[in-house]
């Protein structure tokens, strides 16, 4: 007996101090469910923000038409649907409102109403509001990504919970991108903009903006604002600045041997029964340098035709081109181009940039893969720690060294000269394509403008494009409207503001100001 | 004998009963203590993370340049002012900078109004 209880007492002594949880306060709820969302500098581009959802428990109300009143009052909620759901029995729990802040919360505990209830939960703050609105995207009212990077990275926003996520973007050059992208538009009266931003070397895109945007932080768009990605997931005929492609191949085949070769412009090609124009400015005979850099269409048609169909089809596809650009932005475009009967005039037309739709973010990254030394690069939007990530070899080096030229030749001499910015070596090529209308005609004088440039030239690192819908001219640029008057300047804007904060060092010696002061 | 063992024993486990009951409820109450200050930090974290967003959204790119120029003056082309050390003068040499070294700045050169035959296609 004696033996018993000391073993009962062993027992539970071993129970109490070994087996035992003591472990018996309540853990503090965690109400955090998606993971901050910073820049490549740790600056937030969205969180979590602690918030409560507020319930009632109706049949504890004395008076349900005053607590409804009051809730209404205090919260914001539609009183009759409080009032209906107060009365109706079914529901002993009624959802009063989500996400309210501590200052709602405040009035509320101030009525002094029984039966009410807090759940902790998280609603999701963009700081830099529409800014960086299309790329980062937003949730819905339960904290599901719906656009943007929020969806694109739903699982990586999940697993890290409590941590964060590093993105590619570079707040300082989205903002300065925005603002230029929005002067521009404003200026020259465009229909919509965009730009982007991306590193040649490793596919990191900096920026990125599409305007119209919208505010993540309200939950509907007011008027004028659109939630579309339109250099993600819209594409475009891009018109003269496809010719980078088109030269790019005639130097990779040898079909173009020398940049000093002549081609008979004139005013009218005869492809077929197809008469193509030529602008009216263009001389009789220009240099295969000059075709690019003045942006003649018949000079560049002859040069694509040198190649044809068949290998044009593949120098596209090998580029990347004829396919959705896959990024960790869910929204993305299918290119359009022609099918079986990609002939002769498809190939001529498609040499200067009419006839074949692509994505801006598509096309920025096969210009990116041409000038980087030729290698393919896959944009992305998540911070690389490597500084090279250029794959695999799709144009030669020398080719590549060639169009880097060709690019600055265009800024110097050519239709590119109002991007240029002293010190910083910027190549690049202007486009201005006609816009199709909705019957398949294009709609007359309507222009699609747009400048990829890229700086320092000849030893690539960042390419920046900038693309106008339907922009008009002004009494600044003469009533002209081509992209040589309203992107190409956007684009040297841009790049003289990042470009220090970038580190690209400036090559140009000081130069000495009116003030005096160098 | 076995008297004064079982009561050495009883006493033992007596004693033993009182320490691990103390024992025990002060960790219990280390524990409530414990769980008091985890809520806490949580809270504090809470408060630290709606401060940093209230923080970049005040110290954004967009009202920093606002304020920079409405209450500083500046201006956004300053880039023409920045060069590399490389480029400045050596002590003692000319002074004129440059040394009449030419400007590429391709701004300049390109004319105000738009010519007929650089419509900038």
């Amino acid at each position: 007996m004696c033996v018993a209880a000391f073993a009962l007492v062993g027992i539970r002594l071993v129970d109490v101090t070994l087996l035992k949880s003591l472990d018996t306060g309540r853990a503090p709820a965690q109400t955090l469910a998606r993971a901050d969302l910073t820049d490549r500098n740790g600056e937030l581009l969205a969180r979590d923000l602690p918030v409560n959802d507020l319930y009632a428990r109706p049949a504890t109300f004395w008076d349900k038409r005053q607590a409804a009143h009051d809730l209404a009052q205090a919260t914001g909620a539609e009183e009759q649907r409080l009032l209906a759901a107060f009365d109706n029995a079914k529901h002993p729990y009624v959802l009063v409102a989500r996400q309210i802040t501590p200052d709602t919360q405040a009035k509320v505990m101030h009525l002094g109403l029984p039966g009410l209830e807090f759940q902790p939960g998280g609603k999701r703050y963009y700081p830099d509001g529409r800014i960086a609105a299309q790329v980062v995207g937003m949730t819905d009212p339960d904290n599901n990504g719906i656009s943007g990077l929020e969806l694109g990275l739903e699982k990586q926003i999940r697993a890290a919970a409590g941590g964060k996520v590093v993105t590619s973007v570079d707040m300082r050059v989205q903002y300065i991108l925005q603002h230029e992208v929005e002067t521009a538009r404003q200026t020259f009266s465009a229909r919509a903009a965009g730009g982007i931003v991306m590193d040649v070397n490793t596919g990191e895109v900096l920026a990125m903006v599409s305007l119209p945007d919208f505010d993540p932080n309200q939950r509907h768009e007011s008027d004028g604002d659109s939630s579309r990605n339109i250099v993600a997931q819209d594409v475009y005929e891009l018109g003269s600045v496809f010719k980078i492609f088109t030269f790019s191949l005639a130097l990779e085949d040898r079909t173009l041997k020398s940049l000093d070769e002549v081609f008979q412009i004139g005013q009218v090609f005869h492809l077929g029964k197809f008469p193509i124009h030529e602008a009216e400015h263009m001389p009789a005979t220009l240099p295969a340098r000059d075709v690019l850099a003045q942006s003649s269409n018949i000079g560049s048609l002859q040069i694509a035709l040198r190649s044809g169909p068949v290998r044009q089809h593949a120098f596209l596809a090998n580029l990347g081109l004829l396919k959705p650009v896959k990024t960790e932005l869910p929204e993305t475009a299918r290119p359009l181009y022609p099918g079986a009967d990609w002939g002769q005039i498809q190939t001529a037309t498609i040499g200067f940039g009419q006839g074949i739709s692509v994505a801006p973010l598509s096309f920025v990254a096969a210009a990116a893969s041409v000038v980087n030394g030729g290698r393919r690069i896959t944009p992305t939007f998540l911070k690389q720690s490597a500084t090279d990530l250029r794959g695999e070899q799709v144009i030669k080096q020398d080719t590549s060294l060639q169009m880097r030229d060709l690019l600055r030749y265009v800024v110097t001499n050519g239709s590119g000269k109002r991007a240029d910015v002293p010190g910083y070596d910027v190549g690049g090529k202007t486009g201005s394509a006609q816009v199709p209308g909705p019957h398949g005609r294009y709609i007359p004088h309507a222009l699609r403008t747009s400048f990829c440039g890229v700086f320092p030239v000849h030893d690539p690192r960042y390419l920046v494009f900038i693309l106008l819908d339907q922009p008009h001219g002004t009494k600044q640029t003469a009533g002209f409207a081509l992209a040589g008057w309203t992107a190409a300047p956007a684009v040297g804007r841009v790049i003289q503001r990042i470009a220090p904060l970038l580190g690209v060092p400036n090559m140009a010696p000081p130069t000495k100001l009116a003030s005096g002061g160098t | 004998m076995v008297r004064i063992l079982n009561f050495f024993c009883v006493a033992l486990m007596g004693l033993s009963i009182l320490a691990l009951y103390h024992v025990s409820e002060k960790t219990r109450v280390a524990h409530m203590q414990l769980s008091q200050v985890k809520l806490e930090i949580a809270r504090e974290h809470g408060a630290i993370g709606v401060l940093e967003t209230e923080w970049q959204h005040v110290a954004s790119p967009e009202r920093i340049q606002q304020l920079a120029q409405s209450r500083l003056g500046m201006a956004d082309d300053a880039s023409a002012q920045l060069s590399s050390f490389d480029q400045l003068p050596r002590r003692g040499a000319d002074q004129a900078p440059l040394n009449n070294t030419p400007v590429h700045n391709a701004s300049v050169q390109v004319p105000a109004t738009p010519a007929a035959s650089d419509p900038g296609m």
